[in-house]
């Protein structure tokens, strides 16, 4: 081991937060491409600000942020272990799917068909998930593949059910029938429904699992190095398994979640077109799948979505921007973090 | 039935199918074979197929067209030519990223530039025309699969064979093969190892902009937004199945062709296309573990799990970053 | 006028002093052995001499003029050439491929294929190395991976050979054949550099050797004229300890047994060759031989991180052949692996996270299934006070340690689960004398409380100084089991070259 060189990078002697900097950084690149777009950046800035953080905007983004946070934990509890899981959308509209399914089919008093959609949800978007971590455990595929080559499969066959065999031909468009009154999330406050509170209960047990359980300790160290995990004695095929059920019955739940709390059947696209999956991927990956880190960076991510409906809305600065902000901030503190390893 | 699928126009439509991934997947084996995981592939090809559109739309000329998505996705593919080498990034995160950034950027541009959502297209956006040799169509499959094709599909073939030939024969390829195998003993021995690596990702980002061109301008001239639609993605899975070698992930890259062509003909018998769609990627499963099972017979004597993707990037990072230290 | 001079040669890392005027001086034609035990500085000077490090202070002239080398690349430019202890090969190229990269013959804008594998094949066949140009690196065995490395020197015609430990990963007949070689290089006017510290060799073949100590140049000697003697004295100088003091052993129950084990490998012969041992309560059992002869192997089948082809492995009496790592701790075994960095730590984790595995899902630190910092903590600083472990707090990442306080960590955490059976393997490579010893101390502490510890050690000192039986392993087989009384460094160096066809 030949010593290693301490000099701080000259970016780090600045003492400004990384994110901080990425944020600065994209918003500076996002500003040259309203400019392209022939029109002032500072009023686009303004406009995302107001219509997100403003008081009466406030409930839209934290309605808003549920699934994406949601979809965030998804990702960042196998990133803690040092596994990418790339199917987030597949877990996502099984668990969406079932949700709608499960108060049709079974018969139950009240909010015993939610419950049961929220379970049934979790437990096929977790199965669905486990199954990309069997495949590598046993047979050596990687998950970081298969995790997505699976959710193609998933989202052509629940597409298929919705605008087929299961289609509320009523309506005359791609979505299954309505869950029964009694079936759906209660609501809280204007926009926000329980489906929020779950998603925050999830949030405090996965920052709890985390920090203060055995079981977090052991995925933690697999992502630190996996060999040692395992010379250590952690059942690695076990983790395997388990944290990518665990994930995706997260993803899962989300689609449960957004299906019984806001849009009341499974419509086909609906759950997707948001990218939720994908937002929430580059909210973990911002941190490394630290949760509290993860669920700060999906409330920004979340804020600046919401913002940019206002944004496209009194500007005409089309709203897809955010997206690409969100990008060059990950890319960016991607290279930084490189930066700063460069010792 | 199974008889009947297999018509000239199959091969027809399976080789259309086979062009742009081909040429990703090309791209994917350079990146490899250098050391640098390419997960950026669909980014790269989408960001080629709308710089396409943008040059062929300007210039009324299908060749500026595609000279504009070879330079525009090669200048896209900077971000990982430095991003995984001078700034030791993670290539995961940044193919990651990048896709995000192809995907989000060309749906701005699209609203901005052309001020439509969705799809674009115009009678000023000049598609390639395609090559038709009377000699080869008298001859089965090849004439069948190559007589009507654009000539981006000759090209991905002449480039597969081409890249073969450097990769194989000539002194830049046996660098190039050093260096992601060992880049310490490449280094060692005077190769400059993150040249070789900005340089061929660049190359090979402009490959990708040859893929995306055929996307927009090859069988139709529009784009659509997200138009490569995960074809980023098979490549990278055929890079994988043929182990960086160019031969090995053209046969992938031909079943999967296949897959496809078969999924286009099950839907004009009137299978619903939310089906078929998925055909490419079960089959591409179906062949990574296929593949996986014969390899661990021989290899997995070991109890030692396989290391994740993500763990196989982290231990490229590690030895990138120089493990002495 | 010499080829090559060193002189006046620094080179510190951070407190650490590595070269401290080093001088060095080799003629055209001679090979010039350099000696000293380890940690003496002889990797050093080498790495300095082929431009991989630049030194801190002190001139290298060639022929006479000072020269400054940027990297390697200049030193191979100026007709160097170094063939390292660790190869630097490509697997997945053929052997001419490795030789003649970076520097091809052309034809057009081809590799001139059949030039570069006749050039190849001339060079083999002038200085009788064999090797076939077409074969795939990957699957030769490491003597001829040590000819091409030399044919790639060779190749770029290097007037000045250096070879870092050359004979360790070789059996006596490689060895043999490569000291004929390396007579006839010099023969033709080459030079070479022949690092070693093996005695023998050095009277074997070297017209002179220099000798450094504590990173000092102690002597050159014309070899000729010089009797072992006076060369052990110059290396050793000090009496160096490894000595240690132990109790009468006393040996108990069996607690670690390994029954007929054998692992295939892919080169046909086992890598593991029907292995039993058995190691008792209150004795350390050494396992002596040449890296690579089937150790690690073996240990990772006892240890559960690889299966066994054959045979079956016990632990204080129970059969845990097909038990993974978990069951195999749980019935009583720890482990200090070879590679702490990759296998026995998490580098980038703080030392409180390092410490804490396997302790981590019971009392202290745990309470049902959460874990409790405040007792990581604690549970930490106790360890790092018990070893002396040098570091900031128990926050720190331990990556950032020097390697004899890593090391210590994994020692600390493994000898902590007081398990019955303990398997170490390299415990001190590469560390200083004072680290050394506290593990050697541990190591027999270990013993005298009546557990079972297997060491598994390249340094034939280490072994001989703490084992109660030594075993000595070749080509995947044990060919001895000697009592500590019978076992020397004569008897045992013999085993290790299988059965030695010459005095060692």
């Amino acid at each position: 081991m030949s010593p290693i060189d301490r000099t701080p990078p000259r970016l780090d002697r600045l003492r400004i937060p990384p994110v901080a900097l990425a944020a600065g950084f994209a918003a500076l690149a996002g500003a040259a491409l309203i400019l392209v777009s022939g029109h002032d950046p500072l009023s686009a800035y303004a406009e995302i600000v107001r219509g997100s953080l403003s008081p009466e905007s406030l409930p839209d983004t934290l309605a808003w942020a549920t699934p994406l946070v949601g979809m965030t934990l998804a990702a960042a509890l196998p990133l803690r272990g040092g596994m990418v899981n790339l199917g987030g959308d597949g877990q996502l509209v099984i668990g969406g799917l079932v949700a709608a399914l499960a108060p049709l089919v079974l018969a139950g008093p009240g909010p015993f068909g939610a419950a049961a959609g929220l379970a049934l949800a979790a437990l096929g978007g977790g199965l669905y998930a486990a199954l990309a971590a069997w495949g590598e455990v046993r047979h050596g595929v990687p998950m970081l593949i298969s995790s997505l080559l699976l959710s193609y499969p998933a989202v052509g066959v629940t597409s298929y059910l919705a605008r087929f065999p299961l289609r509320d031909v009523a309506t005359g468009l791609p979505q299954t029938l309505m869950v029964p009154l009694d079936a759906r999330l209660p609501v809280l406050t204007g926009a926000l429904n329980a489906g929020s509170l779950l998603i925050a209960a999830i949030a405090l047990a996965v920052v709890v699992f985390d920090r203060r359980t055995s079981a977090g300790y052991e995925l933690r160290m697999r992502g630190k190095n996996a060999r040692f995990a395992g010379y250590g004695g952690v059942r690695l095929g076990r983790q395997a398994v388990g944290t990518m059920f665990a994930s995706g019955a997260i993803a899962g739940l989300v689609g449960a979640t957004l299906v019984l709390g806001s849009q009341f059947r499974f419509i086909d696209g609906a759950l997707l077109t948001p990218a939720y999956t994908w937002s929430g991927l580059m909210a973990a990956l911002l941190v490394g799948g630290e949760p509290v880190g993860a669920i700060l960076a999906a409330l920004f991510f979340a804020a600046l979505q919401t913002g940019g409906f206002a944004m496209q809305r009194e500007t005409s600065v089309p709203r897809v921007l955010t997206l690409v902000l969100q990008a060059i901030v990950i890319l960016f503190l991607a290279m930084r973090q490189g930066i700063g390893r460069r010792t | 039935m199974i008889g009947s699928l297999f018509t000239p126009f199959l091969f027809q439509s399976a080789a259309q199918a086979i062009t742009p991934i081909l040429l990703a997947a090309l791209a994917g084996v350079l990146c490899g074979r250098v050391g640098v995981f390419n997960l950026a592939l669909e980014g790269q090809m989408l960001a080629g197929a709308f710089a396409a559109i943008v040059g062929s739309f300007l210039a009324h000329s299908a060749l500026v067209g595609v000279a504009a998505a070879m330079a525009g996705a090669a200048a896209f593919s900077l971000i990982l030519a430095y991003g995984a080498t001078v700034f030791r990034g993670d290539p995961v995160v940044i193919g990651i990223g990048m896709n995000l950034l192809a995907s989000g950027l060309t749906a701005y541009l699209l609203r901005v530039v052309f001020g439509v959502s969705g799809t674009f297209s115009d009678p000023g956006v000049v598609g390639l025309g395609r090559i038709a040799i009377p000699a080869l169509a008298g001859v089965p499959v090849l004439g069948w699969a190559f007589a009507r094709q654009s000539a981006i599909t000759w090209a991905a073939w002449a480039l597969t064979a081409l890249i073969g030939v450097v990769l194989y024969l000539t002194p830049v390829g046996l660098r190039l093969r050093g260096v992601g195998e060992q880049p310490e003993a490449a280094g060692a021995l005077g190769v400059d190892v993150a040249r070789y690596r900005i340089v061929t990702v660049l190359v090979a980002g402009a490959l990708t902009g040859l893929a995306g061109a055929q996307l927009s301008l090859g069988a139709v001239s529009v784009f659509a937004e997200d138009m490569s639609a995960g074809r980023g993605w098979i490549a990278v899975v055929a890079v994988m199945l043929g182990r960086n070698n160019p031969l090995y992930a053209a046969a992938a890259c031909v079943l999967f062709g296949f897959a496809d062509a078969i999924g286009v003909n099950l839907q004009s018998r009137g299978l619903p296309n939310q089906l078929t769609d998925a055909a490419p990627y079960v089959a591409t499963l179906l062949a990574l573990v296929v593949s996986h099972r014969r390899r661990s017979r021989f290899s997995q004597r070991s109890r030692k799990p396989a290391p994740t993707a993500g763990e196989a990037a982290a231990a490229h990072r590690r030895g990138g970053s120089g493990r002495k230290a | 006028m010499p080829e090559i001079a060193a002189a006046g040669i620094v080179k510190r890392y951070g407190g650490l002093v590595a070269n401290d005027g080093v001088t060095l001086s080799a003629e055209r034609g001679e090979i010039h052995g350099v000696m000293g035990e380890n940690g003496a500085g002889k990797t050093t000077l080498m790495n300095i001499l082929f431009g991989m490090q630049a030194p801190d202070a002190g001139e290298i002239r060639l022929r006479g003029a000072a020269v400054r080398f940027r990297s390697q690349i200049d030193a191979m430019a100026a007709g160097l050439g170094m063939v390292h202890q660790s190869f630097k090969l490509f697997g997945s190229l053929t052997a001419w491929e490795n030789i003649v990269y970076g520097a091809e013959p052309r034809r057009g804008p081809f590799v001139d294929r059949r030039a570069a594998r006749a050039r190849v094949a001339g060079l083999a066949a002038r200085h009788r190395l064999a090797v076939d140009p077409d074969a795939r690196v990957g699957d030769l065995s490491v003597g001829v991976r040590q000819r091409i490395e030399i044919l790639k020197a060779l190749h770029r015609d290097a007037r000045i050979l250096i070879l870092d430990e050359p004979t360790a990963v070789l059996t006596p007949p490689e060895r043999d054949a490569l000291f004929e070689v390396l007579k006839s290089l010099a023969a033709e006017g080459r030079t070479v550099l022949l690092v070693t510290h093996k005695l023998h060799e050095a009277t074997a073949i070297t017209d002179r050797v220099t000798i450094l100590r504590d990173g000092r140049t102690v002597a050159t000697l014309r070899t000729a004229d010089t009797g072992a003697a006076e060369i052990v004295r110059a290396m050793t100088g000090r009496s160096v300890n490894l000595e240690v003091r132990k109790r009468p052993r006393a040996p108990g129950v069996p607690l670690l047994r390994a029954i007929d084990v054998t692992i295939a490998s892919p080169s046909g012969r086992p890598a593991v060759d029907r292995v039993s041992l058995t190691v008792r309560g209150g004795e350390i059992v050494g396992i002596a031989g040449v890296a690579g002869n089937g150790q690690s192997e073996l240990v990772e089948a006892l240890v559960g991180l690889r299966k066994p082809d054959h045979g079956r492995v016990e632990l204080c009496g129970r059969d845990v052949t097909d038990a993974d790592v978990p069951a195999r701790r749980a019935a009583g075994l720890a482990y200090i692996p070879e590679d702490r960095a990759a296998v026995g730590s998490a580098p980038s984790a703080s030392a409180a996270d390092n410490l804490a595995m396997g302790f981590h899902r019971a009392p202290p630190l745990a309470r049902g299934l959460f874990v409790d910092p405040a007792a990581f903590a604690a549970w930490a600083l106790a360890l790092i006070r018990r070893y002396a472990i040098r570091i900031a707090n128990e926050r720190v990442a331990v990556g950032t340690l020097s390697g004899g306080n890593l090391q210590k960590i994994v020692v600390a955490r493994e000898l902590a689960h007081e398990a019955p059976a303990l398997i170490a393997e390299q415990p001190t490579r590469g560390l200083d004398v004072g680290a050394t010893e506290t593990i050697h101390e541990r190591l027999v502490a270990e013993r005298d409380s009546g557990r079972a510890v297997l060491l598994v050690s390249a340094e034939l000192g280490e072994i001989l100084a703490l084992s109660d039986r030594v075993l000595v392993m070749f080509e995947g087989r044990i060919l001895a089991d000697l009592p500590q009384e019978r076992a020397d460094e004569q008897s045992v160096g013999l085993l290790m070259a299988g059965r030695g066809t010459e005095p060692g």
